[in-house]
């Protein structure tokens, strides 16, 4: 073993030349054990091992202390495997929720469970445009079950390229090309997710550590905006449940939330490099061409005997009289309901369903989305003739 | 199987366990043949069977050269050789892309022609294992090394699962004589493998793809115009980013293979402390650069022919070097553009190297920043998506959008300066030395706290199993 740093100069022989043949004994495999030997630091490493090992189980035991201590509970991370598990899970007559995250909170399985007779798969994802979703059961030749289809006018017609549409496109396609390797990785998260609050990808990264520093910017640099912190659970059937903090009231944490929605349901600036009347037309451009796309696919999975009913789920405060501004029912929800000739069930329209508080202004706490699916089972049977 | 995901965490665990249980030579050598297939399976079971198939005829080929009586004959079954692994590689690598530039040369000359697209997947790692597969008979044809008598070996040397889908190149010639006798398992060794791990996957998720990739990813993928700030520390966290994510593949792997007890060659030494391109090609994807030179550069002439001719030797191996590295037009014109700096180089050392100031500090410095800078420039083509993207950046990084958009954020700007800023003098500082030279100058207790520092922040950063970016090629 090297005692010094000259020493690893005679260990580190450098690799013989291509044109200086070797002598005989040096081409039989078989010859010289070794070409090359790696040199190795002389450091105490039994030591040094054991203490890194220490390190690291008190460090992470902190962190993990510390998650909880403000707040932080165990949940699975919504990821693109999760939701391969819930596809793989979609039989020919499945009913499957899609759509945004009104979908994933303010509906109780269990409930639909009841009301249809077979347990629902839940396919929606948080923040996304369920538009690649209803394109890829609409191609799925095998599909002819029921689709319940959460809207938010903003997220479902978000046009290519934008992070609501990119996130559904990647997460559709992960599903067609998940490799064993992933699945199985997703087999082993799971447990640790669920006893372990730090892991969280969304939010306790280092990466999204870092985006919180309060570190100004520069005028117009193009900073992300923020996304909403913990307030829900989810389980291996993507079930979202709002936890306690959040459904209380008035809360903190709720009010934190409210705040948050609001950018981020605000139509951001058009992009400086484009003339603002060529962005709207191109834009105008993108929603017609996705009116187009969505009545296709909802024609065609019709055409195999499959069944699509458009929901809107509750919202209210501030985001309310965002929403109603920035995308009024006339708009996206009646062209919708009118090119695809599918039903629709606009919540404000039921006094049944009309009457719940959304504690952050976008979702159900976990006890109203029981009595709320409770109310809108008997809906969602009439509008799909069942 | 991804080195930075939990499966990999465990199939490690059980095969070190296994391996260092195992008493047997031969037994441990087959729990590898296993392992090294299960590996690569993980991904596209089928593709086991291609790489399978490659090797079992690499490994008669080798024996065809070896037995043939006349060079006519041992040359005929190399080109065999040669043409069955390039014919492989063309077919996925390189099918759409022929067929896509026929399909153009056709209608420049008035000629419509729709070519079917070939939906080819890509057999994940085939630029490296057709490279480790194809050494194997082109030592042999040379006389540098006899070909082995196990069909196994010959596949634990090609499908060693460290090195498997994105290098070290480890030649047959370097790997199969390790096959011999059984290594002892050493407590030092296995720890600096560990250690050498948890430095690449550091390098990986923490350096290239928390730090950097995000700020890179913007920036290429914006759509307007930007300014030369913006434009370069774009390029900046890009040349970061892709150093720390091959460079730490390449440091897991060399780990993982130590912790087996198996020795492989660095495949990077400090590259953005190079002075020249030349310096930068002997510290960049070593594997790949000696790879081209030995069976590519010198059987062309080398630099023992007239200058014209070895510069037109330089340009074609740096052309096919693009080449390999992804098809498109766009990597090959990143390796064009490096045989150009190879020429350039050349022409200069020609010119100055004698005089006193060309081997002053300054002038060094400013050579090494100078190499910076070009590689850099090369490394804009690497990136964009297409020539449009590449112009619009290299129009940004020198002025051309004054009154561009600003876009990254501070803390962006930040980790790029700090991150890039590190690198650089970590590379200086170690540029004639090797990492193993400065742990051993370290105290003990900065090494510990360097390594838990490591572990926690890969802990904390949750490795979002993004796919390394050599992977692709």
């Amino acid at each position: 073993m090297p005692s010094s740093t000259s020493n690893f100069k005679r260990i580190l022989r450098l690799p013989r030349l291509f044109f200086s043949k070797p002598p005989e004994i040096e081409r039989v495999h078989g010859g010289p054990p070794f070409e090359y030997e790696r040199p190795i630091p002389q450091v105490p490493w039994r030591g040094i091992t054991v203490v890194v090992v220490l390190i690291v189980i008190a460090a992470v035991s902190a962190w993990e202390f510390c998650c909880r201590s403000i707040g932080y509970g165990p949940t699975l991370n919504d990821n693109e495997d999760l939701w391969t598990m819930a596809r793989q899970r979609v039989k020919p007559e499945s009913v499957v929720i899609i759509g945004d995250s009104r979908a994933w909170y303010d509906l109780d399985l269990d409930e639909l469970e009841k009301g249809f007779g077979k347990r629902p798969v839940q396919l929606a994802m948080g923040g996304s445009c369920a538009y690649p979703v209803l394109a890829d059961l609409a191609n799925d030749e095998n599909f002819h079950g029921t689709i319940i289809c959460s809207i938010v006018p903003r997220l479902f017609v978000a046009p290519p390229g934008t992070l609501p549409m990119e996130r559904t496109e990647k997460t559709v396609r992960r599903s067609h090309t998940e490799t064993p390797a992933q699945r199985v990785s997703q087999y082993l998260a799971m447990p640790l997710e669920e006893r372990v609050a730090f892991l969280k990808q969304e939010e306790l990264t280092l990466d999204d550590l870092l985006k919180r520093l309060p570190i100004p910017n520069r005028p117009h640099a193009q900073v992300p905006p923020r996304l909403p912190p913990y307030f829900g659970t989810l389980d291996r059937e993507r079930r979202a449940r709002m936890i306690e903090e959040c459904a209380r009231p008035g809360s903190e944490l709720a009010r934190m939330i409210q705040q948050i929605w609001i950018p981020l349901f605000t139509p951001p600036p058009p992009p400086t490099y484009i003339p603002k009347e060529e962005f709207e037309k191109k834009m105008g451009q993108a929603i017609e061409q996705r009116f187009h796309d969505i009545a296709k696919a909802v024609q065609k999975l019709r055409a195999r005997g499959g069944k699509i009913v458009f929901v809107r789920f509750p919202y209210g405060g501030g985001l309310k009289d965002l929403e109603d501004r920035e995308t009024p029912r006339a708009g996206i929800w009646d062209r919708v309901i009118k090119d695809t000739g599918a039903p629709g069930i606009y919540y404000e329209y039921y006094p049944e369903l009309k009457g719940f508080d959304c504690p952050e202004w976008s979702h159900l706490s976990a006890g109203d989305s029981v009595e709320f699916s409770k109310r809108l089972v008997p809906h969602l049977r009439k509008a799909l003739q069942l | 199987m991804l080195f930075n995901s939990l499966t990999f965490v465990v199939f490690f665990a059980v095969v070190v366990t296994a391996y260092w249980s195992i008493r047997s030579w031969n037994a441990r050598k087959n729990l590898l043949v296993v392992a090294s297939y299960v590996f690569y399976g993980a991904w596209n079971p089928p593709f086991a069977a291609l790489l399978f198939s490659t090797t079992a005829m690499d490994f008669w080929l080798g024996r065809r050269i070896a037995k043939a009586k006349g060079q006519r004959s041992r040359r005929a079954w190399l080109v065999g050789s040669v043409c069955m692994n390039l014919s492989m590689l063309g077919f996925f690598k390189y099918g759409n892309f022929l067929l896509q530039n026929f399909q153009w040369l056709l209608a420049r000359i008035g000629i419509i022609y729709q070519p079917p697209h070939l939906d080819i997947l890509l057999p994940v790692g085939i630029s490296f294992y057709t490279f480790h597969s194809l050494s194997y008979t082109l030592d042999i044809y040379r006389d540098v090394l006899k070909p082995t008598k196990s069909l196994r070996d010959f596949i634990l040397a090609v499908s060693f699962f460290p090195q498997l889908v994105a290098g070290p190149i480890v030649r047959a010639g370097d790997f199969l004589p390790q096959l011999v006798r059984p290594p002892a398992l050493r407590a030092g060794q296995f720890f600096w493998g560990l250690l050498l791990m948890t430095l690449g996957l550091f390098e990986k998720i923490v350096l290239a793809d928390t730090m950097l990739s995000g700020s890179a990813d913007r920036i290429f993928g914006y759509a307007g115009p930007l300014v030369a700030l913006d434009s370069w520390l774009g390029v900046m966290a890009f040349a970061g980013q892709i150093f720390f994510d091959f460079a730490g593949y390449s440091t897991c792997a060399i780990g993982a293979a130590l912790c087996l007890g198996f020795h492989l060659k660095d495949n990077f030494r400090f590259p953005y402390a190079a002075i020249g391109f030349s310096d930068f090609w002997r510290r960049w994807h070593i594997s790949l650069s000696t790879f081209l030179r030995d069976y590519l550069y010198i059987p062309l002439g080398g630099n023992q022919v007239r200058p014209v001719r070895c510069a037109t030797n330089l340009v074609i191996v740096m052309f096919l070097g693009g080449l390999w590295h992804g098809a498109a037009w766009t990597f090959v014109v990143w390796g064009l553009l490096h045989g150009s700096y190879l020429v350039v180089e050349r022409v200069i050392r020609g010119l100055f190297e004698n005089k006193e100031w060309a081997s002053n500090l300054a002038t060094r410095l400013f050579a090494g920043f100078a190499t910076y800078a070009a590689v850099c420039i090369a490394w804009v083509f690497f990136r964009a998506s297409d020539f449009t993207v590449a112009a619009r950046m290299l129009r940004g990084m020198f002025g051309g959008h004054p009154h561009g958009d600003a876009i990254l954020t501070t803390r962006e700007m930040l980790q790029i300066a700090l991150v890039t800023a590190g690198m650089i003098l970590v590379h200086w500082s170690l540029r004639d030395s090797n990492i193993e030279t400065a742990v051993m100058r370290l105290p003990p207790w900065i090494v510990t706290a360097a390594w838990a520092l490591m572990a926690c922040a890969i802990i904390l950063t949750q490795g979002n199993s993004n796919a390394f970016i050599y992977f692709q090629f």
